[in-house]
């Protein structure tokens, strides 16, 4: 039996090696070769060029608004990267949803864990809110993304955005609130607006497509920053009048239509290589 | 003998018994550098776990220096029903979490408790508590802080003010609560006969501490689950909600409508809260120096409360952080026509502009009927979260 310790004897050393290495390799960091791109998608929010301030009365409108800005809350989906072969590369991650409120600063930042190919890239192009298809009542159990939910009897699923606001013109002598939120849109039959009369429902989430020059030949890290332009939301080609809607947007297909059309204007794209 | 040494020095036995040493070096190697070897445990807890129910938060807010287990949760409802854990033994000033937390009311004092006065309650030297009560529901969901201001929160700088765990320290020392001090609790509940044996069984130490004493109850009050209620079970498919029912639904989740949804939830939330802190439109001049502006100092937040469940909102009068209103009805009326403007006034109030949401007197009696259905009497009467039939040392 001796001569098969004694023969094993010569392994040792390398197995211990090896063992060694295993362990160590546990506690540290594994790097990915840069042979792939990867980007953070960042957003940021603007009121005419000006970092938007919350809580503050300081905006107006082209109509002679005044409004703040007390919460920005919205979703964006289906995000994609449209590269100069052709080819439309989906973000997979988190099933290509992304939540963001504009108060966390946390949620304003989307490290995409998506290995994108060492391509050229004209053009990202995203959903405005949720796709119809996942769109779904029950998506998000937690918050924050649960408090999104739009009440089943108004379509379901979740609110594309809630921009919670207050305004005041010069007729006014205190700001009131205005709520605009958009979500799945109702179609009733007899015009008046009874959730038992509701005979279709409009989805109400657009696609926005943005030209882009992303350069991933050299793999790496690189920034998509998308700029929301509130102030777009309201002086758009339909001027957006707060007190046309007293009674709020969530039941009312003409006051969202008028926001969505103005909607695809209201985000710009940087990138940083 | 020559067989058995060929076969030893055959190079296929050399290459199996390379193999063997090799993967036992391994196995010993990788073993004591993955974790350190313990001695054998000597104690184990029964980790419990809550059964979500359908459609509730998947996030659970457990503490990881606080998992969940039976013995745990058994020592702490012992803990949060014996008026001992006041540190006195006197009869007059005994004091626990149930003095004030009746599982009859939904963990709430009651607007009739004999001491009370008119639901306010008050600690062992007569102060009075600065705020009217929470009820205990579904707790272990909160994630924005616990109590009407939410100073009790993960994001609150101070370690000591983070989760129901430090509320229990709280309740100890406030002048108006027990108004005592956590030696003379551990000293007390150290002393009495069966529950050093209860704390080993929990935690493994048979010595009564602080921490430990808070952890217990904390366990204890997360099990504190609601999720029976008449509407729970309409979710489900298993009943039907009646006509006045299914109108003061619509009412509830519409925009044009009473609006409560945005801040107490409704179909996609089933606690009936978001847990988050507004102002609802009750005054315009705010006195009282804690509310969430005083946590954190933003103009906007000032008047504002962390809005309630409205679950079990039968058994919880009277309402609001300072019980103004001592009916559902009170309450009905204020949202359908008392609303007041002040500048932090929350921008969901969008029915300020009316000074309420202006509904009549039947669509008020149909949401009056919906908010009824969130009624859950399984949960006033679980023998789980009930008085124990005998303290540890009966
Ligand atoms: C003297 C009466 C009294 C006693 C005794 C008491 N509480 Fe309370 N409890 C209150 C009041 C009043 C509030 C609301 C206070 C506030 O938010 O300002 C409250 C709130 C709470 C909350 C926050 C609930 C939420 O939704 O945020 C928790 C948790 C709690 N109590 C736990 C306990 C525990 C555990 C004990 C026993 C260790 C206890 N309480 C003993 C009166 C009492
Ligand atoms: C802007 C958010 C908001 C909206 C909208 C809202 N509430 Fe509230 N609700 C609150 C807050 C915050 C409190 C606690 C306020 C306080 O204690 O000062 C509260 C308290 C209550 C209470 C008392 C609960 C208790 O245990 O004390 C009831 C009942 C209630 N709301 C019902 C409703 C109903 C019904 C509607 C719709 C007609 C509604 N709320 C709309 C935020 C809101």
């Amino acid at each position: 039996m001796s001569h098969i310790f004694a023969s094993g004897k010569t392994f040792i050393l390398p197995i211990l090696l090896l063992v060694f290495i295993s362990c160590v390799k546990d506690h540290s960091l594994e790097i990915t070769p840069y042979t792939q791109g990867s980007i953070i998608i960042s957003y940021s929010h603007k009121v005419k060029g000006e970092t938007l301030k919350f809580d503050t009365l300081r905006y107006s409108t082209s109509t002679g608004n005044r409004y703040q800005v007390s919460d920005l809350q919205y979703f964006t989906s289906r995000i994609s990267l449209h590269s100069l072969k052709g080819k439309w590369h989906d973000i997979k991650m988190d099933d290509g949803i992304h939540y963001t409120d504009a108060r966390d600063s946390y949620s304003c930042s989307w490290w995409v864990k998506d290995l994108l190919p060492p391509e050229s890239f004209d053009s990202v192009a995203f959903i405005f809110g949720l796709d119809a298809l996942q769109n779904t009542t029950g998506r998000f159990p937690d918050p924050p993304e649960r408090d999104m939910f739009w009440p089943d009897i108004l379509g379901g699923g979740y609110h594309s955005m809630k921009m919670n606001l207050k305004w005041q013109n010069d007729t006014m002598p205190q700001s009131m609130p205005f709520m605009f939120h958009l979500g799945t849109g109702q179609v009733y039959a007899s015009g008046i607006v009874n959730p038992d009369s509701i005979i279709g429902y409009v989805p109400n989430s657009f696609r926005i497509s943005l030209p882009i020059g992303l350069d991933l030949t050299a793999g790496g890290y690189h920034q998509v920053i998308l700029e929301m332009n509130v102030d777009r939301w309201f002086d758009g080609q339909n001027a957006f009048e707060f007190a046309r809607y007293p009674s709020g947007m969530m039941q009312n297909q003409e006051a969202m239509f008028r926001a969505i059309r103005n909607g695809k204007k209201v985000f710009t794209v940087k990138i940083t290589n | 003998m020559k067989r058995e040494d060929s076969i030893f020095s055959s190079p296929g036995f050399r290459y199996v018994a390379f193999l063997l040493l090799f993967s036992i070096t391994i196995l010993i190697l990788t073993s004591s550098c993955t974790k350190k070897t313990e001695p054998a445990a000597p104690f184990r807890a029964t980790p419990y776990t809550i059964q979500i129910p359908l459609h509730f938060p998947q996030e659970l807010n457990i503490p990881a220096d606080n998992p969940m287990t039976v013995e745990g949760i058994a020592l702490g409802r012992f803990l949060f029903y014996d008026g001992r854990l006041s540190g006195r033994p006197g009869p007059d000033s005994l004091m626990s979490c149930a003095t004030c937390h009746i599982q009859a009311h939904s963990f709430v004092c009651g607007i009739d408790h004999p001491d009370f006065t008119g639901g306010h309650p008050h600690g062992l030297t007569g102060i009075q508590t600065s705020h009217f009560m929470l009820p205990m529901i579904n707790l272990v969901w909160t994630n924005h802080g616990y109590l009407w201001n939410g100073l009790v929160s993960a994001d609150n700088p101070q370690p000591a003010l983070r989760n129901i765990e430090d509320v229990v320290r709280l309740v100890i020392e406030l002048p108006s609560e027990i108004c005592g001090d956590t030696s003379r609790t551990k000293a007390m509940i150290g002393q009495i006969k069966g529950y050093p044996e209860l704390f080993y069984k929990a935690f493994g130490s048979s010595t009564v501490t602080e921490k430990n004493i808070a952890r217990a109850i904390a366990q204890f009050v997360r099990t504190l689950i609601s999720a029976d209620s008449k509407f729970d079970r309409y979710l489900l498919g298993k009943i039907q909600l009646s006509n006045s029912e299914l109108n003061g639904y619509v009412l509830f989740m519409t925009e044009q409508g009473g609006d409560c949804f945005h801040c107490h939830g409704g179909d996609g939330n089933p606690l009936f809260t978001t847990n988050l802190f507004y102002n609802n439109g009750k005054d315009s001049v705010f006195t009282d120096p804690f509310d969430r502006f005083s946590i954190t100092g933003s103009a906007a937040d000032l008047g504002a409360y962390k809005a309630p469940t409205l679950r079990n909102l039968v058994f919880t009068a009277p309402y609001m952080h300072d019980g103004r209103f001592k009916t559902i009805d009170e309450v009905l009326d204020f949202y359908n026509a008392g609303l007041v403007w002040s500048p932090s006034i929350s921008p969901l109030m969008h029915h300020i502009a009316t000074g309420g949401v202006r509904l009549t007197p039947s669509q008020k009696a149909d949401l009056k009927a919906f908010l009824l259905t969130f009624t859950d009497s399984t949960f006033i009467t679980n023998p789980a979260f009930s008085r124990p039939s005998a303290m540890p040392d009966e």
